[in-house]
């Protein structure tokens, strides 16, 4: 009998290291393929090498050894409070093809693959950066992550977050309320007090990285074609492992060296491909193949509208009051209130965001990235086309799943949309001509 | 009848009793009412002794705001939510958000505000009452005879006594108020009211000391309509019916006594106490029910200065409802119109300060930008 357990541990070890083996050489492609698109610029690197370490070196986050970190879910955990609890946190809705095909089974078929994939890398336990965490926060946003709260806390202590679906002042104090319960839980897994000098200490740090996020916005917006979006949105998603001082420091660094080559005018591109804008569902690293396919296609990703990428930290925590309650007040208002999330009932400020986007980078064609079982944004496909098709914007709707099956269905498709606005371009060109 | 407005009920009528028998409740008592002083009376020990009513309210103000802050405590033990942050919510120095950087127009509007107090205080005696026929509508109380300009509010509670007037004494007073509220409608609330000011201050005070104040929510303001309308009634028809509304009025504990004048406080001294506590745990408190500004709110679709909206640029993030004095809504649930002008808008410029969102809100007069919000404003302060 006990021949037999070894037998199946031995198993269970192997089984084990294939799928670390072949998590890493996925991740591996994407990076290449993310370099092979050129243009990489010499202060990406950082933010290269933060998304290497996690799932290439299979290394935890880099931080002082006594310090906590604390997986969160979706944008509406505010990162302020873990640290201003003295933990870490790290956003671990994951984009990981191998983690998604072990997760397939273990979950419900039609779950999304997002939920799929955090569910293998709970399952097979390789990976230090979920294994590591002392509490996990998941938002109630949507079904599947509802069902995720259940799921892991087998293994890890969760903190289901409730948000609420509406935004009106008695939701705000509810989430108020729910804020402080999750303070309370952090203070507790860390064992550190949360005191006001540390929110305020919290809130610095992030509005430091605000503060050089809005940088890159500015510059992205007045100058285009500085940098692949494939690269930005890769610049986005290694805040998730960074800390927020670091990450914006690093960005910093970008930021500079991107004026430098707008001053230069070096630009990555042609300045006439078309400007695509990428939103709908979330497109987490390694998953990055929708914005890579349309940049090696000849398109270029000018925008995206996803809650890994800029989405996720572009609005700003605005203190209004200086009392501890009035920054926890801040921290709530800023995670309900402008987040264009399709969980709220009510979610039409959503379209504006998109039409502010369209006028501001100019964008010429949308893609609507639709992940199999993402009903939420699938629901609201419908009034987003309405709207950019009366606005002249053409917009399709691709739906992906994590796996490279569907690669080259998609790239024709993405190929299709970007020669079609091409098109559309040519003869404006001749006329100007 | 639910509860709040059995609540509100029970306020408006206590007011009604409160402002009818005004004079019944001595504040402070002078013999003989002087409402008038000189040049060489100012700054001396006789104006020093004259500012112990302010003294007085302040050291009330005082004892209410610690008796709230140590009542609020108590009862939050309460609550085992919040209970262990109940200590951080009292007074603590240590940590500060940078953030927000300062910007030119809200110094000017400190300055426009600290200037004209100063003005309504002692301008009459130090440059002369020539301006005294100009009827300006802001609370800076007529008691005092020796300020700059005359105050409208005095003859709107005493209509019968701007009917004895001769009339070109009513045009006058008609055409300089109608004026002012045509031009400038409520802009001097944010920048001239000596009352507006004395809450400020109380604001800048708690957000030093950073104690928690009250959050208002939208059902919360709901509730101080119905005290407003009271509040109009009193103030136009109390001497109707033979009472009069200046005994009841908190402004004339402020600007008169400061002057130095021997003007005695009823009710008003009680109330002045109540509004400055008020308004140190919600801003602006006493804007929110002020009958005048009320009146001159009624302007707000034709005055030049307005607050304009880009309603694609806005994100909804509810930072400049979360900063209005005045809790006006519609500043981020607008979606159609450029115009958010609201009735009870005080031009403070609060929205457009915290509003994250480039050229989202903006300040116009006449169309053109005077101040227009920046996400660069907001998080600037966070450089490194």
């Amino acid at each position: 009998m006990a021949y037999a357990d070894a037998i199946q541990e031995q198993r269970e070890q192997r089984r084990r290291q294939r799928f670390a083996t072949k998590s890493m050489h996925m991740t591996q492609k994407y990076l290449h393929r993310m370099r092979d698109l050129g243009g990489t610029l010499e202060q990406m690197e950082p933010f290269f090498n933060a998304l290497e370490r996690i799932y290439v070196q299979g290394l935890d986050v880099e931080r002082p050894r006594s310090t906590k970190t604390v997986g969160t879910y979706c944008v509406q955990v505010p990162q302020e409070l873990i640290y201003a609890a003295g933990a870490r946190p790290v956003k671990l809705c994951s984009g990981h093809y191998t983690a998604f095909s072990i997760g397939d089974d273990v979950v419900a078929r039609d779950a999304c693959p997002l939920v799929k994939a955090i569910a293998g890398f709970e399952h097979m336990g390789t990976l230090p950066l979920y294994e590591n965490c002392s509490l996990m926060v998941v938002p109630i946003t949507c079904d599947c992550k509802k069902r995720i709260a259940g799921l892991i806390k087998e293994k890890w202590p969760v903190h289901p977050l409730y948000v609420p679906a509406n935004r009106e002042d008695e939701d705000i104090e509810h989430y108020l309320d729910d804020l402080y319960q999750l303070m309370h839980m952090v203070s507790h897994v860390t064992g550190q007090d949360v005191t006001y000098e540390s929110l305020a200490n919290a809130l610095n740090l992030t509005g430091y990285a605000q503060y050089e996020l809005s940088r890159f916005l500015r510059i992205k917006r007045t100058t285009p074609n500085l940098l692949y979006g494939t690269h930005a949105m890769a610049v986005m998603n290694a805040s998730s492992y960074l800390d927020a001082g670091v990450w914006a420091s690093a960005m910093g660094a970008l930021n500079d060296e991107l004026e430098r080559r707008a001053r230069a005018n070096e630009l990555v591109s042609r300045k006439d491909l078309p400007r695509i804008m990428l939103t709908g569902s979330p497109i987490v690293f390694p998953n990055l193949k929708i914005p890579l396919l349309i940049e090696e296609a000849g398109g270029m990703v000018v925008a995206d509208e996803t809650c890994m990428g800029e989405r996720g930290m572009s609005d700003p925590v605005v203190p209004v009051d200086a009392s501890f309650d009035g920054l926890m007040r801040s921290l709530a208002i800023r995670s309900l209130r402008p987040c264009p999330c399709p969980t709220f009932a009510d979610n039409s400020q959503r379209i504006y965001r998109l039409r502010q986007m369209v006028r501001d980078y100019h964008v010429e064609g949308v893609i609507y990235h639709v992940l199999r079982g993402c009903l939420v944004y699938d629901y609201e496909f419908r009034l987003v086309e309405e709207e950019l098709e009366s606005m002249g914007i053409p917009v399709i709707r691709l739906e992906s799943d994590y796996t490279d099956q569907d690669v080259e269905q998609l790239r024709i498709r993405s190929e299709a949309f970007v020669e079609t606005i091409k098109l559309k371009k040519g003869p404006l060109k001749a006329n100007r001509g | 009848m639910n509860k709040k407005g059995l609540v509100t009920a029970i306020v408006c009528t206590l007011m009604v009793f409160a402002a009818y028998f005004a004079w019944q409740f001595v504040f402070f008592d002078y013999e003989t009412n002087v409402y008038t002083t000189t040049a060489e009376q100012l700054f001396t020990i006789d104006h020093l002794t004259k500012l112990v009513p302010l003294l007085i309210i302040g050291l009330l103000t005082a004892i209410g705001i610690v008796a709230c802050i140590v009542v609020r405590n108590h009862l939050m033990r309460r609550d085992t939510l919040r209970s262990p942050y109940a200590t951080r919510r009292a007074p603590s120095s240590n940590g500060r958000v940078r953030g927000r950087r300062v910007s030119a127009f809200m110094v000017v509007r400190w300055i426009c505000m600290v200037g004209f107090f100063a003005l309504m205080v002692f301008g009459g005696v130090l440059l002369g009452v020539r301006y005294a026929w100009i009827s300006i509508p802001v609370l800076s109380c007529p008691a005092n005879m020796s300020q700059l300009t005359e105050a409208s509010c005095y003859y709107l509670a005493h209509l019968e006594e701007l009917a004895s007037l001769p009339l070109m004494g009513i045009m006058v007073f008609v055409a300089s108020t109608l004026g002012f509220v045509l031009v400038l409608g409520r802009v001097l609330c944010g920048f001239v009211c000596p009352m507006g000011l004395v809450q400020d201050v109380m604001h800048k005070i708690r957000q030093a000391t950073k104690v928690e104040g009250i959050a208002m929510t939208e059902r919360m303001y709901q509730a101080l309509v119905p005290i407003r309308w009271v509040m109009l009634l009193l103030m136009i028809g109390l001497s109707f019916v033979g009472g009069n509304y200046c005994n009841f009025c908190p402004a004339i504990a402020l600007t008169p006594v400061a002057a130095g004048l021997s003007v005695s406080l009823y009710a008003s001294g009680f109330l002045m106490v109540f509004v400055l506590i008020a308004s140190f745990f919600k801003r602006r408190f006493f804007c929110t029910i002020c009958p005048l500004g009320y009146l001159m709110g009624l302007a707000h679709r034709v005055q030049p200065f307005r607050i304009k909206k880009d309603c694609t640029a806005c994100t909804e993030c509810g930072a400049c409802y979360e900063a209005c004095p005045m809790g006006i809504k519609q500043l981020y649930t607008e979606r159609e119109q450029t115009d958010v002008t609201d009735i009870s808008c005080i031009m403070c410029g609060e929205c457009v300060r915290c509003c994250p969102e480039d050229c989202a809100l903006s300040l116009t007069l006449f169309g053109k930008d005077i101040y227009v919000s920046k996400r660069s404003r907001v998080v600037e302060g966070y450089r490194r």
